[in-house]
Formats: C-alpha cells, structure tokens, sequence
C-alpha cells in the first residue's frame, strides 16, 4: 500500500474564518474634478499613523472620512480621530481594531522605534511586513472589508539602467536589503488575498518620501515624492472597489507613484488614468538647477 | 577521489527528512539539524532555524544547504520557520560564501490549475492560507539572495510523497503530482551537483507518475537531467 | 534547390494577411484567398471558410495551410468563421495528407496572469467573449486534429501587431506582447520550416519587445528558433544626456 504524505492544506490553519459579512457599497461621486476627494465618508483604519507618511495622509484624509489610527506609537490627532495603539503582528488588537471598518490604508510604515541591532532590526521589519499584513488581511477579509491599500516601494526597480521607462510591466528586482525586500513581500502577501476572496487590493509603490520644501537646493532625485502627494494618491486609490470583479487581476492592482520630473524614469500614467493621481509637487525648483 | 561535498540538512527530522537522507548519506557528508529528535534514534545537531544564529553557526565549513523545514499551520510559527528561516540560510550562505541552496515548499499549482492540462512552469497561484504564503514568500526571498550573491538555489515543489508501492495495483488510478523517495534522492543529487542554475534560482514540481497528462516534468528535464527511475504509473495497470 | 512550398492562406484580405503575406511570397508559392477584397487591389481567390467544399478544393495540392481567418465578436459568425473554420481546416489537411498547418488566435494570457512575470507556457484563460472562447475551441480542434494525424501545428497568439515605429519614441513605456511585421513574417517561415514540433502542437505567444520579463519567449526560441530580430524595446529609450 502506498503510504502518502499530503502536503496539501490550503486554509488557514484550524481557525474558521467567514467572509460573508455584507455591507452597503460606498458609492463615489463621480464627476467631481478632483478625483482624490470623491469618495463619500468612510470609516477608515490607517496603519503606521505615527509615521511621516501616515500624518499627512491624516491631513489628506482627516475631514472627510472618520479614521482610526493604529501605530505602535501613540498618533496625536483630533479627537473625533479614534486611536488604536499596537502592533499590525497582534492579531487580537487587529480585530478589535477592524471592527465596523469600510476601509484598510495600510502604509507598510515602520514603528518609529526600531533595534539598534541590524539583525533584530531586520528580522522585526521582516515579521512586520510579511505577518503583520497577513494578520491584517486576514482580519479585513474576515470583517467582510472591501478596499485595502498597501504602501510599497518604487525601490524594486533601482537595478534597471536609467535609459528604460519603467512601468507597471516591469519584473521587480528587489536587493535583499530588508528595508525593500520586506516591502516587496507586504505586496505579495497582500495580492494573494485579493487572489482568493472578493476584496479590492490596491498596491501603492511609493517613491522616496521628501517635501519639496525641505530640500531646496538639493539635487533632484528621479524616485522623488512629496508625502502631501502619497497621501494624495492613498485617497485616490480608495476609490477604487472591485472587490466584486469575478476576475481576480481586477480585484488586484499595482500603481507606481512618484512626481513628475521633466524626463521621468518612473511612469505614474497608470495611476494618474486608473486612480486619478496628479502629483502636486514636482520639485521643479531642484530640476531647473540641476 | 574527491572529498564528499559537506551539506548541513534543516529539516532531518521532519516529515521529509527521515526519507531522504539515507539516499544522500554515502555520497555527502551530511550534517543533521532540526528542533526535534530523528524517529529512528539518529543523532542530530539542534537548530532552530529561527535563529540566525544557530543557522550561520550550523553551516559554517558547508558546501551546500538543504532546507526541508516547515510549519505549516500556525499563524506565527509558520512566518518564523518558513519565511524568516529561509532568509537565515540565504543570509548565512552569503556571509559564509556558500554556493548551494536546495529549498523546498508546496506546490502552488493545484487549485487554481485544478482543471488545466500540460501544467508545467506557470505562475504560482499559492493563496493566503499561512502555509502557501509563508512558502511563497520565503521562495522571494530565496530570489533575491540568489541574484544578488550568485548562489544556486534550486526549489523543489511537492504535492504528495511517498514509498513506491510494494506490487501492482489494480482498481484505482494512480495519484497526481506524487514522488517516491527514490526519485527525491535522484533530483536532490542532481540539485547539489549541478554548476549554476538559470537565474541562480529555478523551482521545479516533482513527481514520479507519467501518463496523465496533466503535470508536466519538461522543466526538470531540461534543466536538471531529472527523469523519474521507473515510472510509478507502471504499477497501476490495469489487468487485460 | 526544391521547387517552393505551396501555402494556401485563408484570409488573405484581412487585419494579419496583407502586412504578412509580402515577407513570405519570396520563399513560398502562396494561393491567397478569403472572401474579401485585398485592400491593396491584390488578387485574392474567393474562398469561404464556412464552406467545407470550397476549403478542401483550395487546399488540394497545398504543402501547407496559413490560417489568419477570424471574425470577432458576431455571435453567430464568430462560431462559424473561428471554430467551425478551424475544423474545416484540420479535416482539409486530414484528407488531403498535408502535413503543416499554420494557425492563429488571440493571446489567452492576458488578465488572468496580468500581474505574473516570466508567463510562457501557462494554462490559458480565455473567459467567455466570442473571440477568445470560439478562437481557444479553434485551438482545441486543432490539437486533436494534430496529435489524431500527425499534422505538424504551430499557432500563433497575438496581443498587437503593428509596424515598428520610424524612429525613438520618449516618455513611454514600450507595448506588452506586441509583435511587428517582420518579427511575424520571421516566426511563419520558422513554423513553415520546422520538422516537427513536440506532440504535433505548439502555441506561442509572440512579440517583439525584450525587457519587461513578462511574457517570455523562451519556448519559442527552444522549438522554433524564434528570436525578435530586433529587440522593439530599443526604440523606447530613456534620454540620460539632457542637453
């Protein structure tokens, strides 16, 4: 008799899990010029809410949405802002923290305190990207959540020469620095989510966060982004919900954000058509001295 | 004659280990790791994969690393040992300078494939269950190690594995996507003798059983020379 | 030197036929037909698809068929015209004994694996829009046929097919899967040329544009010898002098 060991098990461990919590589709008020504001009121979570890119995308968001803002640190904001603090790795604090949630903008931002040693360091940025959004789709699935955001990063591309145009189209090559590798698998643990349930998963890969104002005189840098215009492009792709698209390439997408330099290298094409993103801050000054 | 090649085993104890090993053991100098003891009284080293440390001190003086560590069900466990345990061997070869990383994992073609035919070498499509994504990405990460510090990493993917059968066997078809040891012990002497790999890094799924039509073994063909001993299918006539 | 292959290709009038048949008339005694006007006033026999007969009278005598036939999204015709025509086809070449067909079809690999890299042999994943469900039956028929007969098939899928552009193109990214004429004309006389290929039928998907690692051309290189004989990405370079 053949003896077989079946490694096959696809679940979630022995933990049940239910997706069939329904709730009213948000509608976007279409027709409005500025595509980043459209979307009606929305209860919202917000990871890495202490973070620089977390606190403007509070100032981006903050009025018109209701938003929860969840960090290891404690998130100063106003008071009509709830604040949840632990870590995205708890999955208890996770799920009391999903709890009557319509929307996940999961930023992939580091806690601000990290190891000084570089293994801890990384072995915590690591667990931080790959469970900690494990846990946090889990939860946003099971909450019956139908858009999630996930910051990631532009960085994937720095091997390519500076003569390609690179777009969505392009295989990412990612160093195993921790710092972009662990980003990079924050993205993929996400897609297989959206792969399997009927969630929209809107990848976000950010450029390098600076403000345009902090660096005057500075050489400009082809990977630029205000953090103003991340947030701006967080808002933009929450109005995006596929989530019930039988196909799930659809319920799935990647856009490339930066600012718009004179000769880009990084393509935003598909972000400005498919979400509406227009960066506002082009670092103009920096690329005429240049 | 040369020296056996020196290959640290993650796993010996597991559920693969035990099985493969004795078909390495005469040509390469073995050295047994896992967290739990042999269920045959084998002596093996204590490593716990989830600890850099013990790993980079374990395959110091290694030619080769073979990881056939897993766990597959518990929601922190399965990211310590499966996702970061893999990015403590690539990151131990690269600071030892070692060349060789025979990784394995599940293979992440049925369900989606279920229906398809000529399954050969298509996009993963592993899903959000903690043992398929912790293996996906830990087979990322054995990618980007692999490109970055030129180290040969090849993947095997399984779906069953198991003794061949004693004697024929009538009245049932034979399993899909299933090896038997004999051919694990062949495609694992292949992984570690092969010089480079396309792209450092190539997975492939492995089975022993031809005839279906349904999972293509081109790949391991063409690019490792495996081929299954005997194929298993022969034991599943039917009698005329 | 032999006397040239006779190559009977259907659709000789349409989107594919009048940018491909002039790279292949030097090599090959080509009798074009369809049941349309050749655009460029080219004379073309009327051959109906649909119709059997008219399919096996113009494949008489023929080496090998070309078919770049297809209607796209008529409900009816598009069974006709794509499915059945296959069939027609293949049972053409079945009777006759030729033993090399050339088929054609839109590329199946798109949406489903729209977020994949290195995607060459892969399940495909047509959905349920006239043109890729009565193209991939097209297909199937043409497997049968091929293993069933021996009848060497080698079909192409496309996404785009265009000319190469007149000079460097900036701010864009080049097409996914796109192929250009000559690239085309290429991999038919490959096809035309091949002995034969592992289990009677092969498909690829073409293009021309190397450096996205999305859709490899591996396979195609391995059985057909079939390389872009310019790589289309050249055309899409970045400036990185500014002057």
């Amino acid at each position: 008799m053949i003896v077989t060991i079946n490694l096959r098990s696809r679940r979630f461990g022995a933990e049940a899990h239910s997706i069939d919590i329904v709730r009213p589709e948000m509608n976007c008020a279409a027709g409005n010029d500025d595509h980043a504001k459209r979307t009606a009121f929305m209860r919202i979570l917000l990871t890495g809410a202490a973070s620089p890119l977390g606190r403007a995308i509070i100032d981006e968001l903050g009025e018109n949405h209701q938003l929860r803002l969840f960090d290891n640190d404690p998130v100063e904001a106003d008071p009509r802002h709830e604040v949840v603090t632990g870590s995205v790795t708890d999955a208890d604090r996770v799920w009391s923290a999903m709890r009557d949630i319509e929307a996940v903008l999961h930023t992939g931002e580091p806690p601000s305190q990290l190891p000084d040693d570089e293994l801890a360091r990384d072995q915590m940025l690591l667990d931080l990207a790959t469970r900690g959004t494990h846990v946090l789709c889990k939860a946003a699935v099971e909450a019956g959540v139908k858009r999630v955001v996930y910051g990631s990063t532009l960085d994937l591309f720095e091997p390519y020469p500076d003569d390609v145009y690179i777009s969505e189209m392009w295989k990412p090559q990612p160093a195993p620095h921790m710092v972009t590798m662990s980003r990079y698998l924050g993205e993929l643990t996400c897609r297989e989510f959206a792969r399997d349930f009927h969630i929209s998963m809107t990848a976000l890969r950010l450029g390098r966060l600076v403000r345009e104002d902090e660096v005057a005189g500075q050489d400009a840098d082809l990977l630029w982004l205000d953090p103003r215009d991340a947030a701006r492009a967080f808002a933009c792709a929450l109005s995006r919900d596929t989530s019930q698209s039988p196909v799930w390439s659809s319920r799935w997408a990647l856009y490339h954000v930066c600012a718009l330099p004179p000769n880009p290298k990084y393509l935003i094409a598909a972000a400005t058509g498919a979400i509406g993103f227009e960066p506002q801050h082009n670092f103009a000054a920096n690329w005429k001295a240049d | 004659m040369a020296a056996n090649k020196r290959v640290l085993f993650l796993g010996a104890a597991g559920l693969i280990g035990p099985h493969l090993i004795p078909g390495l053991a005469d040509d390469y100098d073995l050295r047994l790791a896992d967290v739990k003891s042999h269920p045959d009284g084998i002596d093996v080293d204590h490593v716990d994969v989830t600890d850099y440390e013990q790993v980079r001190d374990a395959a110091r003086g290694m030619d080769a690393i073979m990881n056939f560590t897993v766990v597959r069900n518990d929601a922190d466990q399965s990211f310590h040992v499966s996702t970061r345990g893999a990015w403590h061997v690539m990151r131990a070869a690269a600071e030892l300078g070692i060349r060789k990383i025979v990784h394995s994992g599940p293979e992440s073609v049925r369900g989606h494939y279920d229906h398809s035919f000529d399954i050969n070498d298509p996009p993963l499509q592993p899903g959000p269950g903690y043992y398929m994504t912790t293996k996906m990405l830990s087979r990322e990460i054995c990618k980007a190690w692999s490109r970055a510090h030129d180290i040969q990493t090849i993947c095997f993917l399984f779906n069953g594995l198991g003794a061949p059968p004693e004697g024929p066997v009538s009245g049932s078809d034979f399993p899909p996507f299933t090896i038997v040891w004999p051919d694990l012990h062949q495609a694992c002497r292949l992984a570690l003798e092969i010089e480079s790999i396309q792209d450092n890094y190539q997975e492939f799924n492995l089975h022993s059983h031809l005839g279906q039509g349904k999972f293509s073994i081109d790949k391991a063909r063409r690019m490792l020379g495996y081929e299954p001993l005997r194929n298993m299918a022969d034991m599943y006539r039917r009698p005329i | 030197m032999g006397a040239k292959k006779k190559v009977l290709f259907l659709g000789a009038s349409g989107l594919i036929g009048p940018y491909l048949t002039p790279g292949l008339e030097a090599h090959y005694d080509l009798r074009l037909t369809d049941v349309k006007d050749h655009p460029d006033g080219i004379e073309v026999e009327r051959l109906d698809i649909t119709d059997y007969d008219q399919v096996l009278t113009g494949a008489e005598g023929m080496d090998a068929i070309m078919n770049f036939t297809v209607n796209r999204s008529d409900p009816d015709l598009s069974f006709h015209v794509n499915t059945r025509g296959a069939w027609h086809v293949m049972r053409a070449a079945a009777e006759l004994g030729i033993k090399k067909v050339v088929h054609s079809g839109p590329q199946a690999v798109r949406r489903w694996y729209d977020h994949d890299f290195d995607v060459d042999d892969v399940p495909r994943t047509p959905g349920t829009g006239w043109y890729a469900a009565t193209k991939l039956l097209a297909d199937e028929i043409c497997e049968i046929y091929a293993r069933t007969y021996s009848i060497q098939t080698v079909c192409f899928l496309f996404n785009g097919l265009h000319d190469p552009p007149a000079g460097p193109i900036t701010g864009r990214d080049f097409p996914v899967m796109s192929v250009v004429w000559e690239d085309l004309q290429h991999a038919c006389r490959l096809a035309l040329e091949v002995e034969s290929v592992p289990a009677n039928y092969q498909e690829f998907n073409l293009h021309s544009h190397l450096g996205h690692q999305k859709y490899s051309l591996e396979r195609a290189l391995d059985i057909l010898g079939f390389e872009p004989v310019r790589n289309m990405a050249e055309f899409y370079r970045r400036p990185t002098e500014m002057s």
